[in-house]
């Protein structure tokens, strides 16, 4: 029973363990969070490009966007509970269509869909371009606000 | 020019005439800039005060400034300016007592937990706290601020009782308090006692809500209600004390449990102090999520108003 039980739980941690041994995950950063629509079991990048999809009712699933180096990810829970701990770097890797991340303990990982990916590039060019506006936006305010 | 002696010479002259002019215009700069000009630097913060709990439910103890990430306006922010326990500040708390109809049958037990709560032993000594009695069209200033030392049974017992309840242009009286005497290190806290319905407010649930959130008071309901049967003044009661980080609490629990679970809150809360990126929108809604351990829970206010470039920067606690 014992050996049937140790057997099990190396099975269910290996895929973890084996990527964390080969070094297979990448490295990443959560900047930012919020609450939207669940992507359908199933459908992943290509579904979201593919056209619409069946909508899933009133449910709110986790949106994150990850940046790593050279790629930025916006990636969606499953499940309104499926969260990310928000530490400064986060571990992940491809895992067919989804993006697999590991958890703090190590030794699991949580599935993610991906929505969006964007070279990191492009990226940083579109974050300076809002943060220029906003300033601006801001610029303006204080200036029709003096006397 | 051809000699290089002269061109020598007219680099060097040059040189001094540049230095002279660079330094004659700095020296003109500095001349220029009166003593009496003052440089104000405004730096735009956000307080906000929560509360961890462990898979158990129970209060997490030794938070560190890394376990927890702040998500405003979707930005995810780990770095933070200040983080402290709470209870270094000081509480200005407005404990609102339901007097009217709907909850006289328990009025003596009512007013008898109230004056357990004044009366605890565990309020700073630079706390303050005011009574407020609603029912019929008004809300009545039972005490304000010294409430600790001038609370008397006799002072409720002389108010009317009765009629209806006016419990939303309570909650604004309370919030107009807290606004008027509002200091950066100071949590103003409301207490409610009451069920929840009201029934002749001149001001609206969404008038309140805006009013709490510019305070940002927390705020902790005590629901006199009967568990029994549901009502809307219960699920309100709950939304108004969810959305500001403040906890909704039955009577039935016990006085004893109720006012633990209060005080315990007010001790084991944390403050933490970040500048909020930039966003288009003066609201700003906020959640506060684990770095490491999922299993912890955090409760904070839902959302704020941030003012930036204002003479009163930071947010309330």
């Amino acid at each position: 029973m014992k050996l049937a039980f140790s057997l099990i739980l190396l099975f269910c941690s290996l895929p973890g363990l084996l990527a964390a041994q080969i070094g297979v995950y990448q490295h990443g950063t959560v900047v930012r969070m919020h609450m939207g629509e669940c992507i359908p079991a199933g459908h992943g990048f290509m579904a979201t490009f593919g056209g619409p999809s069946t909508p899933m009712g009133p449910e709110a699933c986790p949106e994150y966007t990850l940046l790593s180096d050279n790629v930025v990810f916006v990636i969606v829970g499953k499940l309104s509970n499926s969260l990310i701990p928000l530490a400064e770097t986060i571990d992940f890797r491809f895992h067919r269509n989804e993006l697999a991340v590991r958890m703090d303990d190590a030794k699991h990982e949580a599935k993610f869909a991906i929505k969006e990916m964007m070279v990191r590039s492009e990226w940083d060019r579109l974050q300076r371009h809002i943060d220029e506006k906003m300033r601006a936006a801001d610029d303006h305010e204080a200036d029709v606000r003096l006397p | 020019m051809r000699n290089p002696r002269h061109l020598l010479l007219v680099l060097l002259v040059a040189t001094i005439c540049g230095q002279n002019f660079v330094s004659g215009q700095s020296m003109t700069g500095s001349s220029q800039q009166s003593p009496n000009l003052t440089y104000h630097s405004a730096v735009s913060e956000v307080r906000l005060v929560f509360f961890a709990t462990d898979e158990h439910n129970h209060l997490v103890q030794e938070l560190q400034k890394d376990d927890f990430a702040v998500v405003d306006n979707e930005s995810v922010i780990r770095d933070f300016r200040s983080f402290s326990r709470a209870d270094l500040f000081k509480l200005d708390v407005v404990v609102l007592l339901d007097s009217s109809e709907s909850v006289l049958p328990h009025f003596e037990e009512e007013i008898a937990d109230v004056q357990k709560l004044i009366s605890h032993s565990r309020w700073g000594s630079e706390d303050k706290v005011s009574v407020l009695s609603l029912s019929g069209l008004e809300a009545r200033l039972v005490c304000s601020e010294d409430c600790r030392s001038s609370f008397t049974v006799d002072r409720i017992a002389s108010l009317p009782r009765g009629g209806a309840t006016p419990l939303f242009d309570a909650l604004e009286v309370a919030t107009e308090i807290l606004m008027r005497r509002r200091q950066p290190d100071v949590w103003p806290l409301i207490i409610l006692f009451s069920d929840g319905d009201d029934t002749i407010s001149k001001a609206s649930l969404q008038d309140i809500s805006g009013k709490i959130l510019e305070v940002g008071a927390q705020i902790y309901a005590v629901d006199l209600s009967n568990p029994r049967r549901p009502s809307n003044g219960t699920a309100m009661l709950q939304r108004i004390t969810e959305n500001s980080g403040g906890r909704c609490i039955r009577t039935s629990e016990g006085a004893a449990r109720v006012f633990d679970d209060v005080i315990d809150d007010l001790h084991s809360a944390r403050a933490v102090t970040y500048v909020p990126s930039q966003s288009g929108s003066k609201f700003h809604s906020v959640r506060i999520f684990p770095t490491h351990n999922l299993g912890w829970q955090f409760r904070c206010r839902s959302s704020y108003y941030y003012r930036s470039n204002t003479a009163h920067q930071e947010d309330s606690p």
